[in-house]
């Protein structure tokens, strides 16, 4: 199952405001047939950047991270009714990363160009352009094609 | 052997390349015979004892996976002057995991966490993993 993660960014307002959000942003996972695993609250404080959205232009906001379950076709209705909500600034939702373990490849990477593999592999696909030439020592007593 | 390839060709009365052909055929092959190998013989299932050590980027070293939420990490990966990622001849990463900090970096910029033009003043004391002032070639950060 695919965990999703919400970034909320919420315009700064006072709390029973806040929460009244909050209950709504859950509500719309509710009603797709989502549970929630947890909200976090990351504090409120400067933006990197200032946003214009809505027709207002922010600096600060107050941060909020859900993890949440939900049918993956239902992804995209979410994203549009917090698009239409005016106290949410930004909404990102992203897969929760699974670490894959892969070898570090440095080694092979810091190798001189001809041992590298992805120039091995680049040289044998410009090899393969090569027209075939004829060779003379199969066996046949005579030149088969046509100087 | 030779005897019986001398009677074929009289009897095909094939051309002289073809029968040198056939005749080169049926040399007999020599095979080698191994002896019993006695305990003073070496044995080469030893690791080869002049490899060099397997170098490791900083990220696989400590089997860290870089994550949007932490941009204290990602941001050491930033440059101070211009906000860029810095590219893997400076980081000296490998390729995935550049890969993965250049995806979570745009993912933190993306989601109002991480800054794009410059690197955050909290951050700038943040001890260095490379060194960017001397580039094996010139960058433009």
């Amino acid at each position: 199952m695919i965990t999703y993660e919400l970034m909320l960014l919420l315009r700064i307002m006072p709390k029973p405001e806040l929460v009244s959000t909050l209950k709504r942003t859950a509500e719309s996972i509710y009603n797709k047939g989502g549970i929630i695993r947890k909200i976090e609250n990351l504090g409120t404080k400067d933006m990197p950047y200032k946003t214009s959205v809505h027709g207002v232009v922010y600096n600060k906001a107050s941060y909020y991270l859900m993890e949440f379950n939900v049918p993956p076709s239902s992804l995209h209705d979410i994203l549009d009714e917090y698009g239409r909500d005016i106290d949410i600034i930004r909404r990102r939702i992203y897969k929760k990363a699974e670490p894959e373990y892969q070898e570090c490849t440095l080694h092979e990477e810091l190798q001189p160009a001809p041992y590298r593999k992805n120039v091995q592999e680049l040289i044998t696909q410009a090899r393969k352009l090569d027209k075939p030439k004829f060779q003379y020592n199969t066996g046949l007593d005579y030149y088969p094609f046509q100087k | 052997m030779f005897i019986k390839m001398f009677a074929i060709k009289r009897l095909t009365g094939c051309a002289s390349s073809s029968s040198i052909y056939q005749i080169q055929k049926s040399l007999p092959s020599i095979h080698f015979k191994f002896t019993h190998s006695n305990a003073d013989a070496p044995t080469f299932d030893m690791e080869n004892p002049f490899e060099k050590e397997k170098r490791q980027c900083i990220l696989c070293k400590y089997n860290i996976t870089p994550d949007y939420k932490n941009i204290k990490l990602l941001s050491q990966f930033q440059s101070p002057y211009t906000g860029r990622i810095y590219g893997r001849h400076i980081t000296g990463l490998c390729e995935h995991k550049h890969q993965h900090v250049e995806a979570e970096i745009v993912k933190a910029q993306s989601a109002g966490l991480m800054t794009t033009y410059i690197k955050e003043p909290c951050f700038l004391k943040d001890p260095k993993l490379f060194d960017p002032e001397n580039p094996v070639r010139p960058h433009r950060f």
